[in-house]
């Protein structure tokens, strides 16, 4: 599942803000990302974490879209806008995506699984909820309750699924995997009211968003049915045309990066 | 809302015709409630109570992630029966949903079999709720493709 061939992107790469995998983020990437979730963690108005994860589910309107016809596009842009909301409290920072079809005996990525992170509470083991946005009021916090590693898709089911040539049997299939790791996952995941104030929603969903990419990549002729092309996925300011080319978003896939700084032109 | 389901014995296509693939598309289906499992059989009497995923009549799974039952006032889940044309809303949540599960092998080795006919047994699985009468859909449909 590499995109090795990947074509070259539209715009000029150096624009670009690579997504990659969780289990190949470097210790810096990893830190910022826990930064850039702890700052949203701390404000409370309609820039902080909490009001994003209200916009998928509750409290009400949810607005996330599933089952229809706009579930890819309308998540691909939500994810575009929080981590747009992430990078404003920490530049540069990006979604990892969270690749369930490998490291089966591991199961929720070790980022996310463990309690504490560098002497600190990790900020990706779980999240308080809002009252508003609780099923119960009980439910003060994220929980997980996983199913056995094994059960996560196979790589060939998602090759199955990459195979089809019509866009709307490929997000149906890939809707199914996609609820089926929720339902892996279980506990708050596992409901779409409460799923996205779990911080493993946004890594499950950068995968499920890395798929659509490696579809479109593999079946350039095929896309979105033309109907659909002006449809606003409300409530945010794009229309499904708006989502297309993750490069025109600002972001671009990749197994991994590092950099170093250049002699400068002094 | 039930937990299990076996339909009546849908007609499988012509011995001879060759097909590329073979899908169970299931129309209609219910997310109102909790998030599920749908394991999904094929064969030609139906499956007893006691199948698993181990059952030689097993072809695949498709889930449903719910949404938990309903948050608002009376009336707020209610799915509209009919949209007028100039309403341009975006559909209701709780429009029903389509699952697709690809069953092209085993319909080749029913038909192989001499089947000319057989049962969809659909069972659903919660984890860890205390019921799984979860399932409701308007009907399935196979379709071969050429």
């Amino acid at each position: 599942m590499s995109p090795a061939a990947t074509p070259a992107p539209s715009l000029a790469p150096h624009a670009l803000r690579h997504r990659r995998s969780v289990r190949r983020l470097t210790a810096g990437q990893l830190a910022d990302l826990r930064q850039a979730i702890t700052a949203a963690q701390a404000i409370a108005d309609d820039r902080g974490y909490q009001a994003w994860a209200g916009i998928h589910g509750l409290p009400l309107p949810i607005s996330c879209v599933h089952h229809r016809e706009l579930f890819l596009p309308w998540h691909r842009a939500y994810l575009y806008m929080f981590e747009k909301a992430l990078q404003e409290r920490v530049p540069g920072v990006t979604l990892p995506w969270w690749d369930w079809t490998t490291h089966h005996a591991e199961g929720i990525p070790e980022a996310y699984s463990k309690r504490r992170a560098a002497g600190a509470k990790n900020p990706l083991f779980d999240s308080p909820i809002q009252p508003s946005g609780r099923e119960a009021p009980s439910q003060t916090r994220t929980v997980r309750a996983p199913g056995r590693p094994g059960e996560l898709p196979s790589p060939a089911q998602v090759r199955f699924v990459l195979g089809n040539h019509d866009f709307l049997t490929f997000q149906t299939q890939l809707e199914s995997i996609h609820d089926g790791v929720h339902v892996w996952t279980g506990g708050t995941m596992g409901s779409i009211p409460t799923a996205a104030y779990d911080p493993l929603f946004y890594a499950h969903h950068c995968m499920i968003d890395r798929l659509w990419y490696l579809w479109q990549l593999r079946h350039p002729g095929a896309g979105v049915p033309h109907a659909l092309l002006d449809r606003p996925l409300a409530p945010f300011p794009l229309t499904v045309r708006d989502t297309l080319d993750v490069t025109h978003l600002g972001y671009d896939y990749a197994a991994s990066t590092a950099a170093a700084a250049g002699p400068g032109h002094g | 809302m039930v937990d299990r389901f076996t339909s009546q014995p849908i007609e499988l296509p012509p011995a001879g015709h060759e097909f590329e693939r073979a899908d169970l598309i299931f129309y209609g289906l219910d997310h109102s409630g909790d998030s599920f499992e749908a394991r999904v059989f094929l064969d030609q009497r139906g499956v007893g109570r006691d199948a698993d995923r181990e059952h030689r009549a097993y072809v695949g799974s498709f889930f449903i992630l719910g949404h938990g039952g309903c948050f608002g006032d009376v009336g707020h889940c209610d799915v509209p029966r009919e949209r007028d044309s100039f309403d341009l809303r975006p559909a209701h949540q709780l429009e029903p949903a389509t699952r697709i599960v690809t069953v092209t092998e085993a319909v080749r080795a029913l038909l192989e079999k001499g089947a000319e006919a057989a049962k969809v047994t659909v069972v659903a699985e919660t984890e860890g709720r205390a019921s799984n009468d979860v399932l409701s859909f308007d009907r399935v449909r196979l379709v071969a493709y050429a």
